[in-house]
């Protein structure tokens, strides 16, 4: 008897996937941004890439910045616990070339099926006053040691950081879930 | 092996309309058979037939009839089987071709070989009827000048010339690879061949046309005379599509000529592929099923049959939570501190955390307010079990209570608000914007402390903002107790509800029964089989007294029993 899992297949909506980001301050050009999608153990993906880079865009007009990045995602899970979460970075890339990250952002992938407008706030680590004012003449700053510990499930760390508020990033995802009511999970 | 499965989808308009047919074989195979007859007899296309009048509109013909003798009789009718681009040459293009100064392509050099080998082996078999296929001239120049409207005095647009100037190509001629990263993305300045090559119309569709030359005997090869018969267009998804449809059982299409006399020239058009044997059809039907089958059966092992799932008679509920931003405080660098309370009846695993605290965070301006975020994630899981005792009374929700906070570069520290949040009953997204108050005192001395040093008043017990959880009374007053209120807390909750009584699917419960109510269910269920514990408990117990019993006495009772059986 064949029986499947809860499949989560994550895909963006039939018009392309529009993320937008707003930036802290007019001058930052050129913004990338990475997203890793971090699950749980039980969570297997069985296509599309966990993983990604947007291209570097320069908002022209508005502080909006437009990437357009598709996520294609598709898991199968045995159970409820360590449902997937997006973690995005955004990185500010200068004529010169330089990188550094102008915010980490996190959010949960929706659990209810349906076309969801999620606004992922980002923050970045907030330095002494020394560091402050080195950046904001001279750009860089420190980021995170490790950037997936404050995505993991725990994260009882997060008091020891002090951040400050970034922008935001705009994703829509449109979430297909299957066989969950096999199992008895109602999802709204 | 050629096989050519028809199965119409719709035939657009009755008569001169097209229809259009599915097929998932070659198109290759497809063959259609022509039949092109003058129409002066009356019946259907018979080659015996005399010659008939047809009626008062034809003068002419009644005087050609009555020449007769002068009319070959062959070319009256004409049949042609014709292939997917088949090319069949007519008397004009033989005559154009046979002219080397008109070659200028390869495709019209092609032509003449051929026209020239068909001429030494004794000319073509073909005499009216005639093909254009995909590649010649005549297809783009006839969609060029396709009329889209009724009107008498359109012309094609600028983008209808240029698009008739670009090259069409099939479809299998280049796929494009993405993955590969080229060197230059982007041309500066493309040069007029750049343009060209890259701006082709991948048309996917494939035309054929098969014509008839209706001119007057003896003067064949005129272009006015030319008229389409048939036009035979291919999709890539196999998609067919021909125009005017398959005679089968409607009468000869017509066609009117006005020439130096008005001829009325009929044909048929037939389908003539060859089908496949069903043996053959049967068999490609197994192994289609046999790829999906196994297909099926590897994502499946992939996924597996397990899941997770509650015991009977609990309910699950799953929160994936989010706090995204705090807004509207008085001072800087927020914090949250959160705890979630369980009532009564619920409980939650040993692993699960209960309670959370944030990063700190620097707010910045958004409109009007001072935004502070956070994009601080947690997962709560519980269970609800409902006991027998309080079925009447609704079940309590688990209740997160927060407070805010703010700690500052000089380490003061204050509390900017205190809120509650009830896990929401019904699953699916909540975006929350709780709104927070904090305690003041009277006078401006506590004020005046919490801006200079920090300190302010706090509550003991957070889950007074809701309900105390040492409060056993009827009423709640809260008369004294002052507050002022402060900014507001966004929360994203994903809620998830498992349980194994959504399984239920018997026709006495209802689709919007609550879950506590099938819940409930359990309960009984478990009343029942307590009964039914006891009855068996008591049943062993009793057959355990029988056994321990002396024999002798129990034979003594059966015999007892069966003389008082008997009569």
């Amino acid at each position: 008897r064949l029986h499947s899992d809860p499949i989560v297949p994550i895909e963006p909506p039939q018009s392309s996937h529009r993320a937008h980001r707003e930036p802290p301050r007019p001058r930052s050009a050129a913004l990338e941004r990475r997203r890793p999608v971090p699950a749980g153990a039980a969570w297997r993906p069985l296509s599309g890439l966990t993983a990604g880079q947007t291209h570097v865009d320069d908002p022209q007009a508005d502080d909006v910045t437009y990437w357009c990045h598709p996520i294609d995602v598709h898991y199968a899970t045995k159970g409820l616990q360590g449902w997937p979460r997006l973690h995005v970075q955004v990185w500010h890339q200068d004529a010169l070339g330089r990188r550094h990250v102008l915010g980490y952002g996190f959010c949960h992938v929706p659990a209810a099926p349906g076309l969801h407008s999620v606004r992922c706030a980002t923050w970045r680590p907030l330095g002494e006053r020394r560091e402050r004012l080195r950046r904001r003449w001279v750009g860089g700053g420190a980021g995170l040691a490790e950037p997936a510990a404050a995505a993991a499930a725990g994260a009882c760390d997060r008091f020891r950081l002090r951040c400050e508020a970034g922008g935001s990033v705009h994703l829509q995802l449109g979430v297909v879930l299957r066989h969950f009511a096999r199992y008895g999970v109602c999802c709204g | 092996m050629a096989r050519r499965r028809p199965q119409a989808m719709a035939a657009v308009s009755s008569g001169a309309g097209g229809a259009v047919y599915r097929s998932r074989d070659p198109v290759r195979n497809l063959r259609l058979r022509v039949r092109l007859q003058r129409g002066t007899s009356s019946g259907p296309l018979l080659p015996q037939a005399p010659p008939l009048l047809t009626g008062p509109a034809l003068p002419g013909l009644s005087d050609r009839a009555g020449t007769g003798a002068r009319r070959p009789p062959e070319e009256e009718e004409e049949e042609a089987e014709v292939g997917w681009q088949e090319k069949l040459f007519s008397q004009f293009e033989v005559d154009l071709y046979q002219n080397e100064s008109a070659c200028q392509t390869p495709l019209d050099r092609q032509y003449r070989e051929e026209i020239l080998k068909l001429e030494k082996a004794g000319g073509r078999k073909n005499c009216r009827i005639f093909t254009y296929t995909d590649h010649d001239r005549f297809t783009n120049l006839e969609e060029h000048c396709q009329k889209v409207t009724d009107s008498d005095h359109e012309v094609p647009s600028y983008l209808a010339e240029r698009m008739a100037n670009v090259r069409r190509r099939r479809q299998d001629c280049r796929p494009t690879e993405a993955s590969s990263l080229k060197s230059k993305i982007i041309t500066w300045e493309p040069s007029e061949e750049f343009i060209k090559n890259n701006h082709v119309i991948n048309t996917p569709v494939q035309t054929m046309y098969i014509m008839g030359d209706l001119g007057p005997y003896g003067k064949l090869g005129r272009r006015e005379y030319e008229h389409v018969l048939c036009t035979i267009k291919v999709d890539d998804n196999g998609v067919i599509t021909v125009k005017p449809d398959f005679t089968d059982t409607k009468g000869a299409y017509q066609i009117e000529v006005d020439g130096e006399k008005r001829e009325v020239w009929k044909y048929t058009i037939e389908n003539a592929s060859v089908q496949m044997k069903p043996e053959e059809e049967e068999r490609e039907q197994r192994v289609f099923r046999d790829l999906y089958g196994r297909y099926k059966e590897y994502l499946s092992g992939l996924v597996g049959s397990e899941f997770e799932m509650t015991l009977p008679g609990t309910l699950r509920l799953f929160v994936n939570g989010e706090i995204v931003s705090a807004q509207g405080y008085e001072y800087d660098n927020l914090y949250v501190h959160f705890f979630v309370e369980l009532p009564n009846q619920w409980s939650s695993p040993a692993f699960q955390q209960l309670s959370g605290v944030t990063q700190t965070c620097a707010t910045k301006a958004l409109g009007w307010e001072n935004v502070a975020y956070f994009s601080y994630l947690f997962t709560l899981e519980m269970f609800f079990t409902q006991g027998v005792e309080s079925q009447d009374s609704l079940p309590q929700w688990p209740v997160l209570y927060f407070e805010v906070l703010s700690l500052d570069f000089w380490q003061r520290y204050r509390v900017e608000g205190y809120g509650s949040l009830v896990l929401p009953a019904s699953p699916g997204l909540h975006n929350l914007t709780i709104p927070t108050w904090r305690p003041v005192e009277l006078g401006t001395v506590a004020e005046l402390r919490r801006f200079f040093i920090g300190g302010s008043p706090e509550l003991e017990d957070i889950t007074y903002v809701r309900t105390p959880s040492t409060f056993k009374g009827e009423r709640l007053s809260r008369f004294g107790f002052r507050t002022e209120t402060t900014g507001s807390v966004t929360f994203r909750l994903y809620c998830l509800q498992q349980s194994k009584a959504f399984l239920e699917t018997s026709a006495m419960r209802q689709r919007m029964q609550s879950v506590l109510d099938r819940l409930g269910g359990f309960s009984q269920q478990g009343s029942v089989y307590s009964v039914l514990e006891a009855f068996q408990r008591a049943r062993r117990r009793m057959q355990e007294a029988r056994e321990s019993l002396p024999q002798d006495l129990i034979s003594a009772s059966a015999s007892a029993v069966h003389q008082s059986q008997e009569p």
